[in-house]
Formats: C-alpha cells, structure tokens, sequence
C-alpha cells in the first residue's frame, strides 16, 4: 500500500519536473536564438549608419540564411544591392521574392515594386512599365507605381502620357500636381514651336496656363512665340507677366525682354519697368540692363554713376567687370594693364561659378534647366544670389 | 561544473541499481483491460519516467502552439494594413 502511495506521489513530481525543463530549455533556445539574431541586425543596420555597405549586405545575408521567412530582411538586402549599383543580384533577390509561394500578397506586391525599380535602375523600362502598369491595376501601391510612370514616361519624353498619369495620380492621392503638368504642356509647346506648329503650341500653352494660372515658363514661350513672329509688344506683355509671375526668373527673362523693348521702340516703359524691378528683385541683373539702357541714351558718365551708386548697395563681380569696362578707356599706362589683370582675374573667377543651384538638392549648373538633371524635380533650379553670381 | 554533474549522474545511476536490487519482488497492476506484474524498482523508475515525458511534451506543446499563434498574428498585420 504504502509503495502505491509513493508511485501516485511520483508521477505528478516527475510531471511538474519534465514541464519545468522542458520550458526552460525552450526558452533558453529561443532566447539564444533571438538574441543572435537582434545582435546581428543591430550590426547590420550600425553599417548601414556608417555607411559601411558591403559589411551591412554581408550581415543582411547571414540573417537571411538563418530565416529564410524573413521578408524584410530581403527586400533590405535587395534594397542594398540596387544602392550599390549591383542591379542584377537586386533583380535575382526581389524575383525569388515574388515566387516564393505562400507569401502573401501584401509583401509580394512590396517586392513587385522593388522589382520595378530594379529595372529602372538597370534601364530596363519596358520591363518596369509593365510592373508598374500591372500594380496600378491591382490597386496596390498605386501612388508609388504611378509617381515611377510618370519618371518612365518622362524619361521617354512621352508627355501625354505623362500627363494622363499625372493626373490620375493628383485624383489618388489629393496633391497638387497642377506645376508639373504644366511643365509637361511647355514641353510639349516648345517641341510644337520647333517643328513649326505654331498654333497648336499655343494650344498647349493655352493647357498649361489651365493647370497653372502663374506658369513662368508658359509666359516666356508665350513672349518667345509673339516675338518670333514679330508681335513685340505682346511679347514685351508676356514676358512682363513673366517676371510679376516668379520674380526669381529675372536673369532668363530680361535678355528677351530687353530686346522685346528695343524692337518695338519703347525704352521708356523699359527704364520705367527696370526702376521698379531695382525695388523688388535684389540681383545685379536689372542693374546691368539699366547700365547699358543709360550708357546708350546718356552717355558713359551718367551710367557709371548710377552703377557705382548701385554697386554700393549691392555689391557683385559682375557689376565690377562692368564698370571697369566702362572706365578702361579713361585710364592708361600701369593702372590700366593692373585692370586689366584685375579683369582677367574676374572672368577666370566667374568661370568656375555655378550660376543656378537647384533648391531641392543643391545640384548646381551654369545655365539654366527647367528639369533639374539630378533629382528630376521641376522649377527647382533657381539663380544664385551671392557677390559672384547674380 | 561538467564533472559534477557527472559525479551526480553515476550518483544517481547507482542509487536506481541499488533500489532495483534492494526492490526485486513482483507487484501487480491491474490496468482495467490488463493485469502485468513488474518488480517494484522498474514501476517507480517507469512512473517517474512517463510523468516527466508527459510532463515536457504538454510544456513543449504549450509553447510551440503560442509561437504559432504569434506568427500568424504577425503574418495577418500587414495584409490588413495594405
């Protein structure tokens, strides 16, 4: 009797000791387990932070291969890759993504994206504009894939399809996209001008001043249209329009416009509008034209004066080249040769300048694009304002 | 520490000969659908080992079903949030 008792008391004991252990060794297993791998991502993401690339893929890897479930872990890696410059490893990666069977469709629309950049990045635009078409269709990340079609078409100078996208877009997601259409509508205005198309340029400039009523670079082909075809007077109106619409645009506005004035005689209005200009726009552009429009009605000396008066205000490298141009003539002997250094020495300084600098990414140009060439956003290239620029 | 738990381990494997050879008489069990006879030693050593396998497997079930549990909760989160 008593032996039975002690097997009924043995068997809950060695119950209680068996779940014990067994929850212990469970946890230990996982603990080790999780913490090797948070060590291991923390490692992988303190490359990334410094910048340490190819130590971060080689980390990423090695906890892809310990997991090979972890989703994230690889469209990071892909994510590298494609960062890199390694396009076809990123393709390879996101691919097998995408066929994974049993992953679901949230992460494989994820990867499918990925995918689409891939191509792009390697070139291959048919290929990602069929990724991207196909995600619009099913809804799935649409704003991304339709930003990525507007950059294919884009870079395929396709503007109406540009444009359609554009517009499904500002209808997705509420953003105004209103500047950019017009841009596309410009685009597509200046290739009409110089085919020849007169009127259907205008019509396209008609689109763009519906999307953006203050389109500066729809007023400037505006003014470009009217002056070629011998209308000044409505150029000069466009051209004005121009500069009240975006008074940053003053350098790319004033050299049409100034000739605008000239042909159709009426330099007064020129003085009057370059006079207001001096109050609203800092540069040294407004000041130079009205330099020469002096020199030209008054003569040297009145010119110089008004550009000493005004160098002093605002002082500029250009403003200086000027006025020793204009007095070089009066002087002679050594001064005039230590000019002519002084002189030389400023054009090799401008030389060197960027004149434009674009606003989002601080890309810097000497002329002047409407698309910047390095983060493709629009009307971001803007004139430099400084003591060696405008 | 590895020694010790060696010493312990041919500690304990001698005290289960011992109390097998000290307990070598017969005792019966009567299990309803069978009756079997078993020294005494080989009932308290064969108890105390299904208790500690039912003992493991039902904690290693436990947790192994909650992992499970886990991983689908984590895989629905971001099909809800798309």
């Amino acid at each position: 009797m008593s032996f039975l008792y002690l097997l009924v008391m043995a068997v809950p004991a060695a119950f209680a000791l068996g779940w014990w252990t067994s929850r212990r060794a469970g946890v230990r297993r996982s603990g080790a387990k999780v913490s090797e791998l948070s060590s291991d991502y923390f490692r992988g993401l303190n490359y990334l932070l410094n910048e340490e690339q190819d130590k971060a893929i080689e980390v990423f890897l090695k906890l892809a291969e310990y997991n090979r479930d972890t989703v994230e872990t690889h469209l990071a890696l892909g994510n590298l890759f494609r960062r890199r410059g390694e396009v076809d490893r990123a393709i390879r990666l996101h691919q097998h993504l995408v066929s994974r069977p049993g992953l679901n469709d949230a992460m494989k629309t994820v990867a499918l994206l990925e995918l689409g950049e891939d191509y792009m990045r390697a070139g291959l635009l048919d290929r990602a504009e069929a990724l991207f078409r196909d995600l619009v269709a099913m809804d799935a990340h649409a704003p991304s894939a339709l930003r990525h079609l507007i950059a294919i078409y884009q870079h395929e100078r396709d503007w109406h399809k540009a444009i359609e996208h554009a517009r499904r877009l500002e209808t997705m997601t509420g953003e105004d996209e209103t500047p950019m259409m017009a841009q596309f509508y410009c685009e597509l205005a200046e290739r009409s001008r110089q085919h020849g198309a007169r009127s259907e340029a205008r019509d396209y400039l008609a689109q763009a001043f519906a999307s953006q009523a203050q389109c500066v670079r729809a007023y400037m082909l505006t003014g470009r249209l009217h002056s070629e075809d011998g209308a000044y007077d409505a150029a000069v109106e466009a051209y004005e329009a121009a500069v009240e619409a975006d008074v940053a645009f003053v350098p790319d506005i004033l050299p049409p416009l100034l000739d605008s004035y000239e042909r159709s005689r009426q330099m007064g209005r020129a003085e009057h509008f370059l006079r207001g200009l001096l109050d609203r726009y800092h540069g040294v552009s407004p000041v130079l034209a009205l330099t020469n429009l002096y020199r030209q009605r008054d003569g040297d000396r009145q010119a110089v004066e008004f550009l000493t008066a005004q160098l002093r205000q605002r002082p500029s490298v250009r403003g200086l080249m000027t006025l020793i141009d204009a007095t070089m003539d009066k002087i002679d002997g050594e001064a005039r040769e230590n000019f002519q250094i002084l002189r030389e020495l400023m054009r090799k300084l401008l030389e060197g300048q960027a004149m434009y600098r674009c606003s989002r990414c601080g890309f810097g140009a000497k002329a002047h694009h409407w698309q910047c060439p390095s983060c493709k956003n629009w009307s971001t290239i803007r004139p430099i304002h400084g003591v060696a620029n405008e | 520490m590895r020694l010790l738990v060696l010493l312990l381990l041919i500690a304990f494997l001698a005290a289960g000969v011992l109390l097998g050879a000290l307990n070598a008489d017969l005792v019966g069990y009567d299990l309803g659908f069978a009756r079997i006879q078993l020294p005494k030693g080989a009932g308290l050593l064969g108890s105390l080992v299904i208790g500690w396998l039912l003992g493991g497997l039902t904690a290693w079930f436990g947790v192994s079903t909650g992992h499970r549990r886990q991983q689908r909760k984590a895989n629905k989160k971001p099909a809800a949030g798309a």
